[in-house]
């Protein structure tokens, strides 16, 4: 595989979403790998101030049974 | 002044007319720690990421308030965990004054008329068809 040079950016400063909500499923899966583990900062790009947001806001939501604490993938 | 939000999850087997009472029955107690109920709605059936109570399934219940001191919150959140209705519940502080939630009624008619613009715009064939089935259209149809 070639080297390749993408760049980085948060996803919330660049669509200028300021508040995370708990119950936007579709948006919080996208920071959550298929085990349901929250990704790391370096790999997603997102801010800092935004993912500490983001933590919360995934973190909530696991306790509302909305997400995943572990994610079976072989069911 | 504070806003919060409590969300909680009712057993989905329910009738729809026994779900009203329990909904009725919570703002009530609410209503007792002498707080105002901006929005209290159902956010509907959805499948839980995980079993609680043995359940796969769980209607979502969305109430929106406000309240002076939340130590009167005690005794609602006891309440509402000792309410075998109510599988789990959470509250949560709001930054801001949460927007009235305007029926589902009135936000269909837009959604039908949107899409309805939208179909104009895509395929004008199909409306002819539809607009030749319909009487008056017709004769106008005729009289061109």
């Amino acid at each position: 595989m070639a080297f390749q040079n993408k760049r980085k950016f948060c996803y919330f400063k660049e669509n200028g979403i300021v508040d995370i909500d708990y119950k936007d499923v579709k948006l919080l899966r996208r920071f959550v790998n298929d085990q349901g583990k929250i990704m790391p900062r370096r790999i997603t790009g997102t801010s800092a101030k935004m993912h500490r947001k983001l933590v919360r806001a995934i973190k909530r939501s696991r306790s509302i049974a909305l997400m995943p604490y572990v994610e079976n993938n072989f069911e | 002044m504070r806003y919060y939000e409590t969300i909680y999850i009712v057993d989905p087997n329910l009738e729809n007319t026994i779900l009203e009472k329990t909904m009725i029955e919570i703002g009530q107690e609410l209503e007792k720690t002498k707080a105002k109920i901006i929005n209290h709605r159902d956010w509907g059936k959805k499948r839980l990421a995980y079993q609680v109570d043995n359940q796969k399934y769980g209607s979502f219940i969305l109430l929106q308030f406000e309240i002076e001191e939340l130590s009167r919150m005690n005794d609602f959140n006891s309440w509402l965990k000792l309410n075998s209705l109510v599988l789990r519940h959470m509250t949560v502080s709001l930054d801001q004054k949460p927007d009235k939630y305007i029926d589902k009624t009135s936000v269909s008619e837009v959604a039908e008329n949107d899409d309805i613009q939208s179909t104009l715009d895509k395929n004008d064939k199909k409306i002819d068809v539809e607009k030749s089935l319909d009487p008056e259209t017709t004769e106008t149809n005729k009289e061109e």
